[in-house]
């Protein structure tokens, strides 16, 4: 028998190679999981929140590029604003492939008796479309064939205007027929933001309309099947747009391929995305609290077996890793769970809202999305495992002889330290790295580290007072407090699992608050009640007369307004300028631009200065402050605009600070009038009704409009507002579901802190029973312990919560600070009740409990 | 005599506790020579397993030298101690201590397997088999009587072949016909591989067996007696 081992040198002290180490981890992990769930169940939430929102995103973004045919209506979509191809350019087109031409605008449909009327998005297309996709209708008829009839619309034109298939429908100065409804519209996805009902009419008819107008906001789009397969490839999409610009030059089109065929919808689900999985890395970190409480429990449990272990020779080394690797085991199921069931949701999600999007998602797990949240799980069990696991290899082997307190106040050896924070700064980075607003994501983590040192301090503090404080008379209180304060009490555990939690909670209460109290009340009193798009430049005068004739004493505000595309930056092409991810949308697409003789109202000159009143010299413009920081630009350089295209460029002249909240006339560009005036352009137009103005006055006023300037779009502010509302709403109930994650997180470790103190708790009662405590006593005793504990947690997370919205709501968003009592008296009441329902389940279990079996037992 | 496998010179131990120091031994001096047995008897409180801890490297004198089987343990780290007590020390708890989720075979090998031993679980298996217990190999602690998971611990404490073998009351939580099957057990495996043996009991039958006993009273040694002259 060779133990030849046993004869080395003692300065050789044993490594366990890792097969060793991982057998002697699995065998003693033979005993199950039992004190394990809440470690499991955190890590699996949080894992399962950042494995969703990944799966969806993934989802969505395979179903755009794989779906992209349908969702352009061809492998690639030309489109400019205001000027349809020309025939050279068409010419172009049709030898790159088969053309499918239509074009889009918003304008208003009216009942043919103008007692309603609604902003509709209207799509005029050409008898080749669609090449790719489909437009279903309600009829089963062909596309083209029911548009020789009429239009097909959105069903929900018809619920609005009280209209049936069949009826006329009056848009412009035609009255088209209604000749069905859209089932499915696979191109839609690929449009900007749509604000109304869809209503799709032939080419002529739109030209029938009167719409189309020099200056007309009208976008021409060109969907192409490129021919001999050259869209399959993605060298092919890139070899198009090579010779799109060789042979058209100044055409000015954007180009869309089918890869990526919503480059606004793609990116918005890349930051929703990116918002969504720092919230589940908050409830993953929230979480992490159970995970520390469950390893340090477990390693309590064990004191025993590791010095045993120690007396028969395993160094600290040896038993550190053993446990690490057990840990890191077990936060291995909770990974697993939480990929599962985080694949799950959004399937069955999807599954039950299948008909309500406009694409077919495409579900396929990806290595990006599983090892993130995977990285993400192991990352947090490691950052709060270390510690405690540091304290096990600190355990001595003279606890076989001797029991000793478990003092939790044993600090690791620095090593462990040191790779604590080393895991924190690596899940730090993980963040970062994974997220593309980096500062963000670098906030995000150093508020979170904020809120987490507040509430470890707070939970000290709490302990500490508790300690401190003079026995009070009252049984109970004095039971209550000498809990709060008791080695291994529940004081830190609950106060930073619910904290942090509540935290998030309470500031985006405050800031929902805040933002909505902006939107509602301090608006309208400065907002126009109407804006007017589309006013021919000739028909100002008589739009203002007829506003003053229906309704004397509204204010009509005017600007000459035209689209136009940023195409070059100081000199150099918007394509080669690297800017912040903010400003991206402004290079995007075309912009709203204006010329205008003197700054507009909710506008002021803040560097630089304006034009002189007719002003004849070179161009110039005027551009909004912090988007010209965000795109790098400074007052003396040069900003160039196609407009109509002609490439425009002007000198940046001044900077403008704007308030876009006052809902005035605003435009990121402003020119010197001198530089557009001469290009056709239409007039945008805000109505401000006096007050006091009837609801019949301002729908004889609208009857009036629409009678006499049948192209002319009319906005109602307030429809506006609601309709933003609504969507603000579902947003913030989104936001508040992914906080509430965070705070079933704190629910599950609060449990398992409760839990774990349980059996303490039980012996605890049992003694003060047999020494005469009524059980109202037990349970005033544990009623006062739990309300203070609740009430100083959700008093520091108010405060704390009020901070981070006043900072957001302030200096983020540039809006007053408004404090919600409701908000806050929410917090408090979700605090109380969260535990002290915790709490009395255990109290329940107490005062249940025989004395005599744990009295025997000790 | 030959040289002491143990040698103590005054040592002390002072614990410190939240109510202030305690002072546990005083002054306490002793050789214990290669090969021999000896028990350490006295009253509750008398300092008898703290005397053991020290000699396992367990716990650390405050005071004094301690050196066992040619190691000065004063001037060893706490790794290095579980080093020691890997390859040249056995120790057998009146509490077995064996690791609930591991087997009889698996708990034997165990000091094996942390020394680095290639035939760890070959050299377990021996042994169970020498303490009677080669059908019980794959049984877990809690399906064993208080008696065989002593055997499982005697043949832990044994399997790194130890020069000294320490004894905490090691027939303590069993009853009387069990504890001396063991009794036999242990001073049979102690001869067999010339170790040195040193047990903590209150069992004078026990104490009779050794070659030597010393009486410990306060923290002192009180009387030693060999057993030629006892």
């Amino acid at each position: 028998m060779s133990i030849d081992a046993l004869k080395r040198p003692l300065a050789s002290v044993p490594r366990l190679a890792v097969p060793r180490l991982v057998s002697l981890a699995l065998r003693e992990l033979r005993g199950g999981v039992r004190g394990f769930y809440v470690f499991i169940a955190c890590v699996a939430l949080g894992v399962m929140v950042i494995t969703s929102v990944g799966a969806l995103s993934d989802a969505l973004r395979n179903a755009l590029s794989q779906q992209g045919r349908e969702i352009l209506g061809g492998d690639v979509r030309l489109s400019r604003v205001h000027r349809e191809a020309t025939p050279q350019e068409r010419a172009w087109m049709d030898r790159q492939g088969e053309v499918a031409a239509f074009a889009t605008m918003r304008s208003m449909g009216r009942r043919p008796d103008g007692s309603a009327q609604m902003l509709v998005e209207i799509k005029a297309v050409g008898p080749a479309y669609p090449r790719a996709g489909a437009v279903d209708l309600s009829t089963g008829v062909a596309l083209q064939t029911a548009l020789k009839e009429g239009v097909a619309v959105d069903p929900l034109l018809l619920e609005q205007l009280k209209l049936k298939v069949g009826d006329e429908l009056q848009v412009g100065r035609s009255k088209l027929k209604i000749a069905a409804t859209i089932t499915r519209e696979t191109d839609k996805v690929a449009d900007r933001l749509t604000y109304g009902p869809r209503v799709i009419m032939s080419l002529p008819d739109l030209r029938g309309t009167g719409l189309v107008q020099p200056g007309s906001i009208i976008r021409w789009r060109y969907a192409l099947s490129l021919a001999d397969g050259a869209g399959e490839a993605a060298a092919g999409l890139k070899a198009f747009r090579a010779q799109l610009k060789a042979a058209l030059p100044e055409a000015g089109f954007i180009i869309r391929d089918r890869l990526n065929p919503s480059p606004m919808v793609t990116q918005t689900v890349e930051r929703v995305a990116q918002f969504l999985s720092l919230i589940g890395l908050t409830a993953l970190l929230v979480g992490g609290v159970g995970v520390a409480n469950a390893v340090s429990s477990y390693i309590d449990r064990r004191r025993k077996i590791i010095g045993t272990m120690k007396s028969l020779g395993a160094t600290s080394a040896m038993i550190f890793k053993i446990h690490l690797l057990q840990t890191m085991a077990i936060a291995g199921i909770g990974v697993v769970l939480g990929l599962l069931v985080g694949y799950v949701v959004p399937f069955t999600l999807v599954g039950a809202l299948g008909t309500v999007l406009p694409i077919k998602l495409v579900f396929a797990p990806s290595w990006g999305t599983v090892l993130l949240a995977a990285a993400y799980g192991f990352l947090v069990a490691l950052v709060f495992t270390l510690w405690p696991l540091g304290r096990a290899e600190l355990v001595r082997g003279s606890v076989l002889f001797r029991d000793q307190v478990a003092d939790d106040r044993t600090r690791p050896r620095a090593r462990v330290m040191l790779m604590t924070a080393l895991a924190a700064l690596a899940l730090m980075a993980l963040a970062i790295a994974a997220s593309d607003s980096k500062w963000i994501a670098a906030y995000f983590c150093i508020g979170l580290g904020i809120t987490f040192l507040v509430f470890i301090g707070l939970g000290e503090a709490v302990t500490q007072v508790a300690r401190r404080l003079p026995r009070p008379r009252m049984p109970e209180a004095a039971l209550a407090i000498g809990n709060l304060g008791a080695p291994g009490g529940l004081t830190r555990a609950v106060v930073l699992s619910l904290g942090a939690g509540l935290s998030l909670l309470v500031a985006v209460a405050l800031a929902d608050a805040s933002l909505l109290k902006a939107i509602n009340n301090e608006v309208p009193e400065r907002a126009p009640d109407y804006y007017v798009l589309d006013i021919n430049k000739g028909q100002v005068a008589a739009f203002e007369t007829l506003v003053a004739k229906e309704t004397p004493g509204t204010v009509v505000r005017t600007a000459p307004m035209l689209r136009g595309r940023l195409v070059r930056l100081a000199g150099r092409p918007t394509d080669q300028v690297k800017v912040d991810p903010g400003a991206q949308w402004v290079l995007r697409g075309d912009r709203g631009l204006s010329f205008a003789d003197a700054v507009p109202e909710g506008s002021k000159v803040v560097e630089g200065a304006w034009w002189p009143k007719g002003y004849a010299g070179p161009p110039l413009v005027s551009f909004e402050r912090d988007l010209a920081k965000q795109l790098g630009l400074k007052l003396g350089d040069t900003v160039t605009v196609n407009v109509l295209g002609r490439d425009v460029t002007a000198k940046i002249a001044s900077l403008r600070e704007l308030k876009w909240e006052s809902l005035a006339i605003n435009f990121v560009m402003l020119f010197s009038p001198n530089t557009l005036s001469g290009a056709p352009y239409n007039v945008l137009a805000t109505v401000r009704l006096p007050q006091g103005t009837t609801l019949k006055r301002e729908a004889a006023l609208s009857r009036a409009l629409s009678q006499t300037f049948p192209a002319v779009t009319a906005i109602r502010v307030k429809d506006a507002i609601n309709a933003f509302n609504s969507v603000f709403e579902r947003i913030m109930v989104a936001v508040r579901l992914a906080g509430g994650v965070t705070l079933l997180a704190g629910a599950i470790v609060l449990a398992g802190a409760l839990a774990a103190a349980q059996h303490r708790r039980v012996h605890q009662s049992v003694i003060i029973k047999v020494l005469g405590a009524t059980r109202r006593r037990i349970l005033t005793a544990h009623g006062l312990e739990y309300g203070l504990l609740a009430t100083v947690t959700a008093s520091l997370a108010v405060l704390l919560g009020s901070l981070v919205a006043w900072v957001v709501v302030t200096q983020v968003m540039d809006l007053d600070f408004v404090f919600s009592w409701l908000a806050v008296a929410q917090a408090l009441g979700f605090s109380l009740g969260l535990i002290l329902l915790f709490g009395a389940l255990g109290t329940w279990r107490t005062l249940q409990a025989k004395p005599v079996p744990y009295l025997r037992s000790e | 005599m030959s040289q002491p496998l143990i040698a103590l010179r005054d040592v002390s131990l002072t614990l410190t506790s939240r109510a202030g120091p305690v002072d546990i031994l005083h002054d306490v001096s002793l050789d214990i020579p290669a090969g021999r047995s000896m028990a350490i008897v006295g009253p509750s409180g008398s300092g008898k397993t703290s005397l053991l801890m020290i000699m396992a490297g367990l716990e650390r004198a405050t005071s004094g030298r301690v050196e066992v089987a040619g190691e000065d343990f004063s001037t060893l780290s706490e790794d290095a101690l579980a080093v020691v007590r890997g390859r040249k020390l056995g120790i057998v708890f009146q509490s077995f201590h064996l690791v609930p989720t591991m087997t009889a075979l698996e708990n034997v090998a165990l000091p094996l397997e942390f020394a680095g031993a290639d035939d760890a679980f070959g050299r377990a298996r021996q042994l169970l088999h020498d303490v009677g217990l080669g059908p019980r190999l794959d049984h877990f602690p809690a399906q064993l009587s208080g008696g065989e998971q002593q055997r499982v611990a005697l043949a832990r404490a044994m399997a790194p072949r130890p020069q000294l073998l320490l004894a905490d009351e090691p027939t303590g939580n069993l009853d009387g016909t069990t504890g001396e099957a063991i009794v036999d057990l242990l001073f049979g495996l102690q001869q067999r591989q010339d170790a040195t043996l040193v047990l903590v009991t209150h069992d004078t039958a026990l104490a009779a067996r050794c070659d030597e006993t010393i009486q410990m009273r306060d923290g002192r040694i009180e009387t030693t007696a060999t057993l030629e002259t006892a």
